[in-house]
């Protein structure tokens, strides 16, 4: 325990403390930009300067270890001075026009700026050239707003281990993108968005599809529907000055009625459909690996709801999309159902139908305009929206969100239950899938298991459980006895490890959930920002209080569900079910031929493409 | 078996030797002799850097020890049947660069002299191919010796002993660095190698590795041993793929030999030793960028701490050292710490390689200790400024270093004096600048490669350079702002103060140091848009228009010299300068020295083209001029009918005023008339040219002497409005030694002034004259004139220091005139009253002042005493304060000359301007036309309230010029002189005009470097 003095205050530092964090338990704000707790300290910015006595130089605190006896000055005219400096340098380069920039509201610069004390920026010349990227479906990046902080590159490598950008060229033309200046389509994005979600500018966002969702809203033609993911409902309150983690959902779903949308759906719903198709699909694998049924896919399954997840093992484990879950994620499951199933109950054709999705998600743009996601005889999802975005369309809208009353969501895809709240936080996937399997196979209730993640979440993480079966109903005799086990992992990096693990044969689990965004989809790259550690902790509080307050909790007992199979899909894994709800997925190549090429959309290598 | 060898033929094959062609050199040496059956007895060895690269390919001949340079392969022949067959060395071939120039006897130390060779103690000598030729020079016995006598501790007591500090830059104690990577407690440990080496200019880590790789080697393995490390890497920038060559071969050798490996020399010591090629990244310099890279990362610099010897390489501890720190290692260790200690400064202990760059006739790669004065660098290992340019700053320490100006030419080099003095030591850059570089475009040079190096990483590197960058441009281009200069000032303090690695916080060093001693230049670009050494391109019209005090149209009339055009020429140089034919005569012609044409064979005679101009003046050529009835009513007064107030009373006169000059002689023209000698300027030249000037309205009243019949209230109260001062500096100084009141001792200004208004002049049998300036010569020459038997001048310093016209002093040569050069006058000898004699002390050259010359200071010669009875002192002048009589005398600056505005000649009383050599000290013609001009200016401002200066708008000329030609071949014409036997007791011109066809061939020499294709 070091003992030091910060602006004359005694502190006592936790042992391998940096001066940002001493500083910070006696009290003592530092403002920073580049560092990104728990996932990166470049010591970059130079923002969080602070005076050691004895030193040559300012000192970076977020990288300095405080040590015993020394003495550090965050107030004195030099330091201050020097960080001002600073930041007057990085509002010199940086390409803002604030009053049309989608960060003005929530934009670090700006704040920064303002704690730095800027009054004038006395640094003026060439800003930093313009590169705009609209070559993804799901993010728009421009260069000419970045100022270089890198946290994009350290979510993008430590986080999610893909690194489709970094920084290039030297001097004032080095800028952050892909090697060789391609496009980000032309490279291993998957479009997750963490990058977005910790960018501090605007540099990088969601591709904004607010005017397209007016256009059909506005169009008399169009019966328009709208569904949101289950993280929507603890983290809408946010875009509206609400602490992290309060539930909204009653009010998002009055909001959604007064923008004009003709049904308001729950992807819940779906998450509900998801568990009893995927359930049945882990359970007839497990038939054909252990019970000596018919061959039905590889073990371990992986889920399949997260779309930057797909398109990782697309590109980096085209060895094992077999073991993927053939099921479509609950987004494209409520698409489809919602242009067959209820469009014919109100007598639409599906192209009458639009549907709108709201996900915490950019991916999710990418993964409903997929070839494979159009089984309903259109495009089963035509706009997804980001939680940012249907924030910005309420305020658009001068709805008071606040002060909005609470209404339910519309009959019949809008009946849900807790185990599809749960899907919104890693691990709950595999939950409430093990809450139906584990009910189905012995007739009881999941005991308690710990799948939330603990700790430190912005890095993500990894951990297994196993459960053992007992007394199993006749059915299911061939896992008398068995162990399940069972491998949650959130941040693409963790998963990589744990594909070469199971490569390697040091791990074999049954049954994986892979969630891309670290702490799931409450952390997801189209939530509202900052997204820190405390905020994911929050919103994954909410989802599970939203579980709780569920009269139903397993997805077996939706009654929804259960109407739909008896009304249309006949049982899980049936042959409308297949049709409608079910895909495969195809390798794609490292990188495109072509990276200089400005291609819209990524397309599979000539190698990799499926023989139909 | 073969006979024993003879003799052997080193043959230098540095990269910049084989660059030269050293490798056909050595072939054809071989081929030689072989042909002559010599090749039993006489051996080629193809060795490292030997250190003077300019003159390559170099080679010496051994046991003679013969050097030969700029050897061609066709020379092989010649060296073999001559200097091995005969014993008669090929004389022509032979080193002479530096001796041959030499004139003066301190001069002669020659360019190995001063070096101390303990890094460079293997290069050009062994062949670094060769392990058997290491080992023979002792090569690994240090290695043996550490392993089996020296226990780690004893290794790095040793290095702490040594006071070795870091050769990379910072200067860190290298034994302090190995004590603590000894005792870092992770494992395994690294030794590194830095030798991405990539300051603009430097070269000693290439031609180390190049020239002897193994000395690094061993370096490495010894600090294995020290701080036990089995792993070492070298990380070299791929851009020397001759110094991996070499040094992978070496390794090879090594291992096979059992010095790397496992169980080294059978002690159980185990060291291997790896190559890591960069990219050529500047910033890869950077220790934790460096290691970063070998991590296969972008290269890019981290936080420290943790430091590398705590977590570096792969979060390990790892000793970083330069190529040339190791290699100085095995000497420590074989020498003893002691006797590597004697070399160098108190802090700054053994010695520092340097690669001598720029504007110096030595370049290449030199040792020599730490502590040696900058100025022995230059001039005596680097043997001085080429072309007779004077020196301008030294950049040391690359673009993280700084420039030392001339006056610190003493400083010792050392990590701390090069600090005080806002450069660093560096890895070793030394680039010579002489009085052609522009100090702001150096700075923004070094600015521009540092910002395009930048990693990036970090906001006041990556964005900062480049606003002082942007800043610096604008200032090279005429766009600057004083506060500019300040912006930089407060910019580059503060990235010093926030960056994150050392090259983010030296970056702003080359600007900072221009500033700090070059301040003067960055003012000229910014208030007066002028580039003074005339290299930033927006600033300089032409080379020689902006060496020319009054910013002549010199392309422009010598253009149409060259078309026949005399009458324009003539008007065209009067725009700027009234004096055309006076300075064809008499001016020292700075454009001569900036002639681009001088770069491609001689210079122009562009003061010969002006002397052909002025001849041919029939009618008289006036300028342009304003009429203007309002200013005509202005009373504005003129004192002093010299140079400098005929100038500004004749630019004045062009606005339309009616100023009037008062001259305190019978006759105007001041120091033309009083001081210049006929035989350099006829006096109806003078009359013609003021009566130009009168023409224009002006009004000289002669007989006029401030002081006595007119005083500066005085004018005040007849009404005129501004006055301005060209009074000049008539009083010489005085000597200030015993016996100057005697008899015959009279200054130099007098005696002219005497002699040239026909006034009654005394004149003695044998001369002495003291001083070096022009008034010496001119006095030593009108004295011989008017038939003195001996005339001697005496001068404290040497010749190439003498302030006087070199042409001149070489007249007065050969009409007899005799110069002393180095003896201080101690004592003027008198006898009844007269001087007989001019006691003097042999003076030595010592050290270098502040104006960047060697000192002279008495030696321990015995003094020797010149028999005179005259003696003419002329070693300064002083302004006659008596002018100012009644009146206050208005105040002077440091040197005792009226203190002024630089830009506008204003004193500190606002009506009052001063210009001419009464504000700037003796000084030339033309500097007193430009004194004239720009108080003219200043006083038409302080009237209007406008500018006016129409003459200073560029004048397009209209004669033609093909860009696509070749330039004419021919040879610069030089100025017939009279025959030296018709000059005794007469004055007559000495210098005749040429044809016309001459001038017009010598006008047709420019190349016209005025010429823009889009304006002209």
């Amino acid at each position: 325990m070091p003992t030091l003095t910060i602006n004359d205050i005694t502190v006592q530092a936790p042992e391998g403390a940096t001066l940002l964090q001493a500083a910070r338990t006696a009290g003592i704000h530092i403002p920073t930009l580049c560092h990104l707790p728990g996932v990166h300290a470049p010591g970059a910015c130079r923002v969080c300067l602070v005076e050691v006595e004895g030193a040559r130089t300012l000192m970076a605190s977020c990288v300095t270890p405080a040590n015993e006896g020394m003495r550090v000055r965050t107030n004195s005219p030099r330091a201050r001075n020097g960080r001002r400096d600073v930041v007057e340098l990085l509002l010199s380069e940086h390409e803002g026009d604030c009053t049309t920039c989608a960060r003005s509201e929530d934009c670090e610069l700006r704040a920064i700026a303002r704690e730095a004390g800027v009054k004038e920026v006395h640094y003026q010349g060439q800003r930093r050239p313009t590169r705009l990227d609209h070559s993804t479906k799901g993010l728009v990046r421009d260069t000419g707003k970045c100022i270089l902080c890198r946290r994009c590159v350290a979510v993008c490598q430590n986080v999610e281990g893909i690194g489709a950008i970094a920084p290039q060229e030297r001097g004032f033309g080095t800028y952050v993108g892909p090697a060789f200046h391609a496009p980000l389509s032309e490279v291993t994005c998957v479009q997750c968005g963490q990058c977005s979600a910790v960018c501090p500018v605007g540099a990088i966002g969601e591709r904004d599809q607010v005017d397209e969702v007016w256009r059909a809203l506005n169009d008399p033609q169009l019966h328009v529907v709208v569904q949101t993911a289950p993280a929507i409902r603890a983290a809408l309150g946010e875009c509206f000055g609400m602490p992290p983690g309060s539930r909204v959902t009653g009010k998002m779903v009055s909001s959604l009625r007064r923008l004009g949308f003709d049904a308001v759906f729950d992807t819940d719903f779906s998450a509900d459909l998801t568990i009893m198709e995927e359930g049945h699909e882990l359970l007839a694998r497990l038939r054909g690996a252990l019970g000596g049924g018919p061959k039905h896919g590889p073990l371990p399954m992986f889920t399949s709801c997260c779309p930057a997840w797909i398109q990782f093992a697309e590109h980096f484990a085209p060895d094992m999309l077999h073991n993927l879950s053939t099921c479509k994620s609950p987004q494209q499951m409520l698409g489809s159902l919602a242009k067959s199933y209820y469009a014919e109950k109100i007598g639409k054709k599906p192209e009458e139908v639009y549907v709108v999705s709201v996900m915490p998600c950019t991916a999710k743009k990418f993964e409903c305009d997929r070839d494979e996601m159009r089984d309903s005889g259109a495009k089963d999802v035509d706009v997804v929206l980001t939680t940012r975005e249907l924030g910005r369309m309420i305020r658009e809208a001068g709805i008071d969100f606040t002060a909005l009353p609470e209404e339910d969501m519309d009959a019949p895809l809008g009946i849900s239950t807790g185990a599809a709240d749960i899907f919104a936080n890693s691990g709950g996937v595999m939950e409430a899938a093990l809450r139906t399997a584990y009910e189905v196979v012995t007739g009881r209730p999941l005991p308690s298991i710990q799948l939330e993640p603990v700790g430190p979440i912005a890095a993500g993480g990894f951990h297994q459980a196993s459960i053992q079966v007992n007394d199993v109903v006749p059915a299911w005799s061939f896992l008398e006895g068995q162990t399940v086990t069972v491998a949650v992992v959130h941040g693409l990096a963790h998963a990589r490890q744990l594909l070469e693990d199971i490569r390697a044969g040091r791990q074999s689990p049954h049954f994986v959930e892979v969630m891309t965004c670290p702490g799931g989809c409450i952390g997801g790259g189209g939530q509202p920002r900052p997204t820190t550690d405390e905020v994911r902790q929050a919103r994954i509080r909410a989802i599970c209080e939203e579980d709780a307050s569920k009269p139903l909790r397993t997805s077996h007992t939706n009654p929804g569900v259960t109407q739909l199979y008896e009304e249309f899909l006949g049982a899980p894994l049936g042959e409308r079910s297949h049709h409608l709800l079910h895909t495969h997925y195809h390798p794609r190549c490292f990188v495109a031929k072509a990276p200089h090429a400005q291609k819209a959309t990524p397309k599979p290598c000539a190698e990799a493409r499926p023989e139909s | 078996m073969a006979t024993s060898i003879r003799t052997h033929i080193l043959v230098c094959t540095g990269g910049g030797c084989i660059a030269c062609g050293a490798l056909q050199v050595s072939a054809a040496l071989r081929q030689a002799l072989r042909a002559h059956e010599l090749h039993d007895e006489i051996k080629v060895v193809e060795t490292g850097c030997l250190g003077p690269c300019s003159v390559g390919p170099v080679s010496v001949v051994y046991p003679d020890g013969v050097f030969y340079e700029n050897i061609k392969p066709e020379d092989a022949e010649e060296i073999v049947s001559e200097h091995l067959l005969k014993g008669r060395p090929v004389e022509r071939l032979r080193r002479s660069a530096v001796v041959a120039e030499a004139k003066e006897p301190e001069a002669q130390a020659g360019f190995f002299d001063k070096q101390v060779k303990i890094v460079l103690r293997n290069c050009g000598i062994i062949d670094p191919r060769k392990i058997e030729e290491y080992v023979a020079r002792d090569g690994y016995e240090a290695l043996a010796r550490a392993l089996t006598e020296m226990t780690p501790d004893q290794v790095v007591d040793a290095m702490k002993k040594s006071g070795i500090r870091g050769r990379g830059g910072a200067g860190f104690p290298s034994g302090v660095k190995w004590a603590i990577a000894k005792k870092s407690t992770g494992s395994p440990k690294y030794v590194l190698c830095n030798a991405d080496e990539g300051d603009p200019g430097a070269f000693m880590d290439r031609s180390v590795l190049e020239g002897d790789p193994h000395s690094v080697i061993e370096g490495m393995a010894i600090a294995g041993h020290a701080i036990g490390a089995s792993q070492g890497i070298v990380y070299v920038r791929a851009e020397y793929p001759l110094a991996v060559e070499r040094l992978r071969l070496a390794i090879d050798q090594a291992h096979a030999l059992g010095l790397l490996g496992k169980n080294i020399l059978g002690t159980g010591f185990e060291f291997d030793l790896d190559i890591r090629m960069g990219a050529g990244a500047f910033v890869c310099g950077e220790e934790t960028a460096l290691m970063t890279s070998i991590e296969g990362n972008r290269g890019e610099p981290r936080p420290r701490p943790p430091y590398p010897a705590d977590r570096g390489l792969w979060g390990k501890p790892s000793l970083l050292n330069n190529v040339e720190t190791y290699a100085n290692v095995p000497m420590i260790l074989l020498k003893g710490a002691e006797w590597f200690a004697s070399f160098g400064s108190d802090k700054s202990k053994g010695t520092k390689v340097f690669a001598l760059a720029g504007a110096v006739k030595n370049t290449g790669l030199v040792e020599v200790p730490i502590g040696t004065k900058l100025g022995e660098i230059i001039y005596d290992v680097g043997g001085g400024i080429p072309g007779g340019k004077a020196f301008k700053a030294a950049q040391i320490g690359g673009p993280s270093g700084g420039c030392i100006p001339r006056q610190h030419l003493e400083v010792p080099v050392d990590y701390e004096s090069l600090q005080e003095l806002g450069a660093i030591m560096g890895s070793g850059g030394l680039v010579v600048m002489d009085e052609d570089s522009c100090m702001v475009d150096v700075a923004r040079f070094f600015l521009e490669f540092v910002q395009e190096e930048s990693c990036g990483k970090c906001t006041p590197c990556r964005v900062g350079t480049k606003r002082m960058l942007e800043i610096v441009t604008r200032i090279c281009e005429g766009k600057g702002k004083m506060s500019d200069l300040d912006a930089l000032e407060k910019l580059g303090e503060s990235i010093r103060q926030t960056a994150l690695c050392g090259l983010g916080q030296s970056a702003p060093n080359p600007v900072l140091s221009t500033i700090r001693h070059f301040r003067e230049e960055y003012v000229a670009h910014i208030q007066d848009k002028r580039c003074p050494a005339g290299v930033c391109a927006d600033l300089v019209r032409s080379p020689c228009q902006n060496a020319c005090p009054a910013g002549v149209n010199v392309p422009g009339y010598v253009s149409l010299v060259a078309e026949g055009r005399m009458d324009e020429a003539l008007r065209l140089h009067r725009e700027n300068n009234p004096f055309a034919a006076v300075c064809a005569r008499v001016c020292f012609h700075p454009c001569e020295s900036k002639c681009r044409r001088g770069s491609l064979d001689e210079a122009v005679s562009i003061r010969g083209i002006k002397r052909f101009m002025a001849d041919a003046e029939v009618g008289v050529q006036l300028p342009s001029t304003r009429i203007d009835a309002a200013n005509a009513h202005r009373k504005v007064a003129i004192v002093g009918a010299g140079p400098a107030g005929l100038s500004c009373a004749y630019f004045l006169a062009r606005l339309g005023y009616r100023p009037v000059v008062f001259e305190a002689a019978a006759r105007a023209g001041g120091l033309l008339l009083q001081g210049i000698p006929s035989y350099r300027l006829p006096r109806e030249v003078i009359d013609a040219e003021v009566a130009m000037i009168e023409r224009l309205g002006v009004t000289i009243k002669t007989g006029q002497r401030l002081g006595r019949d007119i005083s500066l209230s005085g004018l005040r109260e007849a009404g005129y409005e501004s006055v301005f001062l060209g009074i000049g500096a008539p009083h010489g100084t005085r000597l200030a030694l015993p016996g100057e009141e005697a008899q015959g001792v009279v200054d130099a200004m007098q005696f002219l002034r005497d002699y040239n208004l026909g006034h009654e002049c005394h004149l003695g049998k044998d001369v002495v004259i003291v001083g070096g300036g022009n008034s010496a010569i001119d006095a030593a020459r009108t004295a011989i004139r008017l038939g003195a038997s001996t005339v001697t001048v005496v001068y404290r310093r040497t010749r190439d220091q003498m302030p006087a016209y070199a042409h001149e002093v070489e007249e007065a040569e050969r009409e007899g005139v005799r110069i002393r050069f180095l003896l201080g006058p101690t004592e003027v000898v008198v006898k009844d009253g007269g001087v007989v004699g001019l006691r003097c002390v042999p003076m030595e050259l010592q050290g270098f002042d502040r104006s960047g010359r060697r000192r002279a200071v008495p030696s321990q010669q015995p003094p020797v005493v010149i028999p005179t009875d005259m003696l003419i002192t002329a070693i300064g002048q002083q302004l006659d304060v008596s002018a100012f009589a009644a009146d206050a005398v208005p105040s002077t600056n440091r040197d005792g000359y009226l203190r002024v505005d630089p830009r506008t000649g204003q004193t500190e009383i606002p009506w009052l301007y001063a210009g001419g050599d009464a504000a700037t000290g003796p000084a030339s013609v033309v500097e007193a036309v430009r004194g004239g001009e720009r108080a003219a200016v200043a006083i038409d401002r302080m009237l209007s309230g406008e500018a006016h200066a129409f003459w200073r708008a560029h004048r397009k000329v209209n004669t033609f010029f093909d860009p696509d030609a070749d330039p004419s071949t021919a040879p610069r014409a030089h100025l017939r002189l009279l025959g030296v036997e018709k000059r005794r007791g007469r004055f007559d011109e000495v210098e005749l005009s040429w044809t016309e066809p001459e001038a017009l061939r010598e006008a047709g020499r420019c190349l016209r470097c005025d010429y823009r294709e889009t304006c002209e």
